[in-house]
């Protein structure tokens, strides 16, 4: 409803392809919806300016196009921040949809979507690009913390071995450091183990 | 007749081809009918992105596909797309990339040597003279590439490192399709780029800019695309494969001429949909440089066949896997050993051996 996406916050969709007919029924598909849209067509030049200049939150592309390359490259190797990346296949290609999904890619609209499922498609790829990026950023959490936990790890051996601690014992003391000097347990494991390994060097 | 009666388990096969001078062996292997005379029905589909190239192997769609040399181990490795177990059991070009500078830029270098252009191959300590000179204004040269997980990309970081450049933060380096480098140059996009045969030849036609540099001058004897297919794939269909190389090897050696390089010229019009003028010097060893300087003799400048140029060699996806640590894609915590398991993985001589030793079409 009109009223709606008054108060939405507006999404600025970029679409990139040559097919302006297909574009075109695109973008009057999303009208009255919170989505605001951009067309490039033949453009493909100053795409990153383009894409520098719109800031879009989600980005439409024909599979066939060349400039798929620069678009994936945004989360590769750019300072740009990665986007939900949209679709846009003449045919239905299942498989094809299956294995580029799993590439992140966030959602496919095919030759034979109606125009009403245009905001529809729109809604499940941001979803699925939260979703996604969200994975992404708990593996590198919980590499994180993996990471972490063998400093941790490595302070408590060496605790227990040189000041005779058992392992609770050492493990409360490195956290006792972590509180009274308001640091992460693994910085306090790190220096712990830089000075035992200074003091175990000076008395060998 | 096939050699030995080996049995085919497909004949008809999707093979996906890029658009560029090496994709040459795929086309002529057609054209002279290389593949029908192995029982294959191939069909060449030219794919607009490597992206799309990659996701269609990874998918099935594509039987088979030129991939520019890093990318089966990409995909191995799980970096580039799905996770996917690609392979490789054949070069199927060296060389042929090299770098174009904008004529702008070309010009500045040449007023930092008294009006004169320095000696090509240009060397980079030129640009690192430049570049120290922008930076005091705050600007930065930009370059592009046309995918990460190319050789285009690590030799433009090791031409620029060679004058202590840091890629990632003396220039910036983004990622065009080689049908737009030229026009980038023009609008000033870009001030430089590295790309393979025929896009440098096109900027120095059209005046935009000039080739300073070939891969040959910076990785003597680099492996650029590669015939991959996954894994899957070759395991469902063993001696299809050998057969699609057995051809397309047959289509290398026929390359090795001189006369027929003119000919594949005329063919790849059609592909490339670029004219002669712009084809055809590569094909022939001739670097075009610049509309002011006379152009190169490199005969290695598209290699498809010399020796055993075609085996894949674990040395060179040593070097990439490398290039890829180096240029941080890949996590530098991989040790020689997992990287060596990896290429036993990807780079199956063990096929390549097995082709030739098939003998020849009876």
């Amino acid at each position: 409803m009109a009223k709606n996406s008054q108060t939405a916050p507006l999404l600025t969709v970029l679409i990139i392809d040559d097919d302006m007919e297909r574009a075109e029924a695109f973008r009057a598909a999303l009208k009255d919806t919170p989505y605001s849209v951009k067309h490039l067509a033949h453009t493909s030049v100053s795409l990153l300016k383009e894409v520098e200049k719109t800031e879009p939150d989600i980005i439409l592309i024909d599979i066939e196009s060349p400039n798929r390359d620069t678009i994936e490259s945004l989360s590769t190797i750019s300072a740009f921040n990665p986007k939900p990346v949209v679709m846009f296949s003449e045919h239905e290609e299942p498989d094809l949809m299956r294995d580029s999904i799993k590439a992140g890619v966030s959602a496919y609209v095919s030759g034979d979507t109606t125009p009403e499922r245009a905001k529809f498609i729109l809604d499940v790829a941001v979803a699925r690009f939260n979703e996604f990026q969200g994975l992404k950023a708990e593996l590198s959490d919980a590499k994180q913390k993996l990471e972490s936990r063998k400093w941790v790890d490595q302070a408590k051996a060496l605790l227990i071995e040189k000041q005779g601690m058992t392992e609770q014992q050492a493990y409360a003391a490195i956290r006792k450091m972590a509180m009274d000097n308001g640091q992460k347990m693994e910085d306090v494991a790190k220096n712990l183990i830089s000075m035992m390994q200074l003091m175990g060097g000076g008395q060998s | 007749m096939l050699p030995k009666n080996i049995k085919l388990e497909q004949t008809e096969l999707n093979v996906g081809i890029v658009a560029l001078t090496d994709c040459a062996p795929l086309v002529m292997a057609k054209h002279l009918g290389y593949f029908d005379q192995w029982g294959l029905d191939v069909n060449l589909h030219i794919q607009h992105s490597w992206a799309t190239v990659r996701d269609r192997l990874h998918a099935g769609l594509l039987d088979a596909a030129q991939m520019l040399a890093p990318m089966p181990l990409a995909s191995t490795l799980g970096l580039n797309g799905s996770k996917c177990e690609v392979i490789t059991a054949f070069n199927l070009s060296m060389n042929g990339n090299g770098i174009t500078i904008s004529t702008a830029l070309l010009n500045k270098i040449a007023a930092l040597n008294n009006g004169v252009i320095p000696e090509l191959p240009l060397n980079s300590n030129w640009l690192a003279k430049f570049i120290a000179e922008e930076k005091k204004q705050g600007k930065k040269l930009k370059f592009a590439a046309v995918y990460p997980f190319s050789c285009h990309y690590y030799q433009l970081r090791d031409w620029l490192f060679e004058a202590d450049i840091d890629a990632d933060n003396d220039v910036d380096i983004i990622i065009i399709p080689p049908t737009n480098m030229t026009d980038a140059l023009e609008n000033n996009d870009i001030d430089g780029f590295c790309v393979g045969t025929p896009w440098n030849a096109k900027a120095v036609r059209a005046g935009t800019g000039a080739t300073v540099i070939t891969s040959c001058d910076i990785w003597d004897e680099a492996p650029e695309k590669v015939l991959a297919v996954t894994s899957k794939w070759q395991q469902q269909n063993p001696n299809t494969f050998l057969a699609l190389l057995a051809a397309t090897r047959q289509a290398c050696e026929w390359l090795k001429s001189s006369a027929n390089r003119f000919e594949t010229a005329i063919v790849l019009q059609d592909y490339l949909n670029e004219s002669i003028e712009v084809i055809a010097p590569s094909l022939i060893g001739s670097c075009l440089t610049s509309q002011k300087t006379p152009a190169r003799d490199i005969p290695a400048y598209n290699r498809f066949i010399s020796n055993d140029a075609n085996m894949p060699k674990k040395l060179q996806g040593m070097t990439i896997l490398k290039k890829m640590q180096q240029a941080g894609q890949l996590d530098s915590s991989y040790t020689n050993e997992d990287l060596n398991k990896v290429l036993n993985k990807v780079y199956r001589q063990d096929i390549y051996t097995q082709m030739t030793q098939l003998g020849d079409i009876a």
